[in-house]
Order: C-alpha cells, then structure tokens, then sequence
C-alpha cells in the first residue's frame, strides 16, 4: 500500500506558542535556523564531553 | 473527560566515581530538592502492578526475582525502604521520588499539552536543582543527570506516558487500534540512539537508530515492565475509580528533550484513543509488531516495510499517515487542540517524506543525527568511535551548561512550546482544571495536616482517625474549579472537607 504523504500544511488556529510581545515577530512556533554556520559553540560544547563517558556509563535496569 | 502525564526515570552517573551505589545516589539526589528534613507522606496502598487489563492477576512479574536480590543487599542498609524511596509530593501536585534506582519524576495529571510540556520541563529543573543542591553539598560537579533511557550496556529505563481512558471501552479494541501506531510512533517521538541493545546483553555499535527504547521491546503485551517489556502494558492500575476508568500505562516511549516532540507524542495518542473510542481506528494490524519496531527504529531512511495481517506491506511513515488520515476525517474542527496536533502532525509526516532537515530542533532523533553528523564530519570520527555514543548520551545531559540539546535550545535552534516563566510557574502550582492542580494546592496549603497523599486521595490528621479527600472520580473541571474554590477559601481541612462534602456533585457535571 502506498499512501500519498503529500499533505497540505494546515492554517493553524491553535497556537502554543505564547503570543510575541510588541518587538517579537512571528507568531507560529519558530523554525530554527538550522542552516546557520554559527556552529561553534555547539561544536566547542561538543568536543568538551568526554569520549569515553559513554563506556563507562552504568545504570541499573528500571521500568 | 482528558487527562494525560508523564513519569520520567532519570539516569544519573557520579563524575569522581568508578563504582556509585545507586541506591544511595537516588535517593540523595531526591533528597537533595528537600529543605527540611524528609517525612514518609506517600501512600502506595493504590499500587497494584500483578492486576492485568486482560482480566487476570499475575502471581509475579518477571522482575520480582532480581528485585528480591536487590532487597536482600538493600536491607542490610542503615534506612528502610520508605526512606530509599523518598517519596515527595510537590506544591504542584507532582510526585518525586527514587524508582529502582533512578529519580524519577511524575508530572501532575493534564488536561492539555502545553500544560503537560510545561510540567515536563519543571521535572528537568527539579532534578537538576536537587542535582546542584547535591553537588554543593559534594563540594564539586559530582552528579549528573539524563533525561534518556539507556545506559548503552543493554540496561533501560522508563519514560511513560499515561492517560485516562473510558472503562467502557474495550481493551481488545485498545490492542488492535494501539499496537500499529505504537510501533511506527518513534518516527515522530523517537529520541535517537546511537548502537543496538538487547536487554542487559551489551551494545553493538555502529550504527543510529530512531528510538532508544525500541531495543527493549521483546512481546507484544504483557503486565512486566523491567523484563519481557511490552509495546502495550497491560497493567491494569488506573488509580481512579475502577469501574468507569482505566489508565493506559504505555512504557514503549523514549523520553524526549524536544518540547514539540513531546506534544507530538502525546497528542497523537491522545487523537488515536479518540479514534479507538469513535471505532474510527484504521484496521492495520501487523503480522509481527514487535519484529516491526526494531527494523522501523533501525532504519532512519524510513524505507523498510513489514507485513500486515492482511499480506500487504506497510512502512512506518504509511502506518502514521493513515493513522493521521483517519484522525483528519474524524476529529479535524471540533477544537483548538485537536486542530493544532492535526496541523503539525501532518505536517511532520510531510517533512520526514520530503526534507526531514526541516525538522531538526523538532523532532529529537533528527535533531540528534544532525548533530553527530555535523561533528563526525569536522571532527572525522565513525559511527562506531566511542566518542559518538557519548555526545548521544550528552544530548541529554539536563545541565544547561552541558547537555546537547539545551545548548541547540540556548541558541533559539529548537522549537518550544512554553516559555521559561510558564514552565517556573509550573514548579509553584499544578494545572487549574485537574486533581492534580488540587493535589498541589493542598500541600501548599495544609502540608502540615496532610498524613498521606496519593494519586486519588488525601489524607488528613487532626482525628482519631484521619480524613479523606476522594479524588478518583474528579475529572470534570466545573467539579474541579468548584473544589478549587472550597479549597482555597477554607482555614483548615476539616473546613474544606465539610464545605465539599456539603456540595451537591451531581450540580457540577
């Protein structure tokens, strides 16, 4: 079965994003800018954590 | 009648330590949040994990074994097993405490999603508080906290969504609607994980995987929740009135950082129990979904199919299309909730088909993959470099000056749903509609007269013997606001007590 997934975005009537004050724009829930080459700081943030903490990382069983 | 909230087990890890204990990690770390000193108020006289939806009491779970083991270790421990499970009851109606090992935090009940995603993110701040607290204490950056669900060793904890669901309705028709959506539901709500797992069997790197929780999952249904995990829970332990409600118990979750992921995962459960409740579901029944929900979750290009019932195959985001479909039809213009889920679910489904790119800060497992392809790419490492399963585990890292995705949310890359200042006043105070809300209010207000507190009652000293305040059938918000009411302008319990018994109920449905 192949369902179409082209579906239409719908006008959104329920926003749950609060509303923007007078030097806000938009109104909707924001994209990201996720293109932005501003990725240093996460890199740096990244290359912070150690890389065998996840080796070392114990947890007993829960639910 | 809606109402939905989550418990989250906290992973927590010592920095200075190469053999924790974490019994005692737990429970200080909870302890940790107190400012005076910790008194037992928690009743679990409503906990009854052994009774099974299907209409049957188990005599034992499979983790009574090891739990049996564990106990014989922890008795010989210098406090009983109320002080390590430091149960707290919190002035917004949550509950806070230490399970199997793990803090755990469980919002007060919600009648709508940013409700519950602010209540989500105030347990985030509570256990890093009580974390900062803690290394205080320590005198350093001791403990930390993981707001995930494996330790990458094949040992897995819970996050779990629940929800208040008509007795009426039949569990069979819980199954069969659920079971399709449930498995293909990670493609919306699934929180990345780098590696495979098989329970407490070791990790096979190399790979990335949608959700972290799909490795666990070894039977379709079942009561257990520690071994022989379900897609579907079957614990039947509704804390509310048995014969008219039931409370859907789901455990197949991964727990998510986003705050869209979360409304989304919520929210369109919450539309296909509507669905299930109108016998407006789609018939989709899969030959093998517990096989199905390990080969969707392993596969991020979202091509893999699996055989339905009726011979046909079906992909996991042609399972959550027609699931949305059937949701349009049904539900769409009746309300302002419904409407939103519809419009951003279906707008999900159009993006992971055309440009999933477009929902990194939204969805978290696309939100982690671009992250660890962005820094295997600079930094020239491969899947299986142990240095990529750590930033997975650091993705959920709830210190804000750690943790992955609270960095991504810092710089405005990820989509939120609250505000900071809503989800600060959700530490304070519970939601206004639900028994939650009046569960918190009563420990703002009578702390020092509340003698026990659970789901579905409070009770009170100042008698021989003590008092209760029912709430396993208070779900309606007039009932809600006018208890509210009595609440909030009595001087003492017995005041509020006599006040809401002189109330005639039927007036407030």
């Amino acid at each position: 079965m192949k369902v179409p997934i082209m579906i239409e975005r719908r006008e959104r009537p329920f926003d749950p994003v609060p509303k923007p004050g007078p030097s806000e724009e938009g109104g909707g829930p924001t994209r990201p800018e996720t293109g932005s080459p501003d990725k240093d700081n996460l890199l740096k943030r990244m290359r912070k954590v150690d890389p065998k903490q996840a080796e070392r990382y114990r947890q007993r069983t829960g639910q | 009648m809606r109402l939905f909230g989550i418990e989250t087990e906290y992973g927590i890890a010592r920095q200075d330590l190469d053999h924790m204990d974490p019994v005692v990690e737990s429970m200080e770390l909870v302890r940790a949040y107190l400012t005076a000193a910790f008194e037992r108020a928690w009743d679990y006289s409503g906990e009854d994990p052994h009774q099974d939806a299907r209409g049957f009491r188990v005599p034992g779970l499979q983790q009574d074994q090891e739990e049996l083991e564990f106990a014989k270790t922890d008795a010989h421990r210098p406090f009983s097993f109320y002080d390590m499970k430091s149960d707290l009851v919190l002035p917004n109606g949550a509950r806070f405490y230490n399970d199997h090992t793990h803090p755990e935090y469980s919002t007060p009940e919600c009648r709508n999603l940013r409700d519950l995603v602010a209540h989500d993110r105030a347990g985030e701040r509570v256990v890093q508080r009580a974390a900062d607290r803690r290394n205080r204490a320590l005198g350093g950056p001791r403990v930390t906290l993981y707001k995930n669900n494996t330790d990458f060793h094949g040992h897995s904890y819970g996050c779990h969504d629940n929800y208040l669901v008509a007795r009426s309705i039949p569990f069979p028709a819980l199954v069969k609607g659920l079971l399709p959506f449930l498995v293909s539901r990670q493609l919306v709500a699934g929180a990345g994980k780098v590696g495979i797992e098989s329970q407490e069997a070791g990790v096979r790197p190399g790979t990335f995987q949608l959700s972290q929780r799909a490795d666990f999952m070894e039977t379709e249904l079942s009561v257990d929740t520690m071994h022989n995990r379900p897609i579907l829970n079957t614990r039947d332990e509704p804390h509310a009135d048995p014969t008219r409600y039931r409370r859907l118990h789901l455990i197949v979750g991964d727990a998510n950082m986003s705050e869209y992921a979360t409304a989304l995962k919520v929210g369109t459960t919450r539309l296909v129990l509507d669905l299930i409740a109108r016998e407006a579901a789609p018939d989709l029944e899969l030959e093998h979904p517990v096989t199905a929900i390990k080969v969707f979750s392993r596969d991020p290009d979202l091509k893999t199919v699996v055989r339905r019932k009726s011979g046909k195959s079906i992909s996991g985001l042609e399972l959550q299309t027609a699931y949305y479909l059937a949701a349009e039809k049904a539900l769409s213009g009746m309300e302002e909730e419904t409407d939103w889920i519809l419009g951003e679910w279906g707008q999900t489904l159009t993006d992971l088909e055309q440009d999933r790119g477009r929902l990194v800060g939204r969805l978290d497992w696309v939100t982690k993959l671009w992250l660890l392809e962005t820094f295997m790419e600079a930094e020239r490492l491969a899947w299986s470099d142990p240095w990529v399963a750590s930033l997975d585990l650091e993705y959920h890292n709830v210190d804000p000056e750690r943790g992955l995705f609270l960095g991504l949310e810092a710089e405005g890359k990820t989509t939120r749903l609250t505000t900071d200042a809503e989800v600060e006043a959700a530490l304070e105070t519970g939601p206004s509609d639900t028994r939650g809300g009046l569960r918190g209010l009563c420990v703002r207000r009578f702390r020092e007269q509340i003698a026990s507190v659970q789901w579905e009652r409070v009770q009170f000293r100042g008698w021989v013997k003590t008092k209760a305040l029912d709430l396993g059938d208070l779900f309606e918000p007039t009932a809600v606001q006018a208890l509210r009411q009595v609440l909030e302008s009595a001087a003492t319990p017995d005041d509020a007590l006599q006040a809401w018994n002189a109330i005639n109920k039927e007036t407030l449905i």
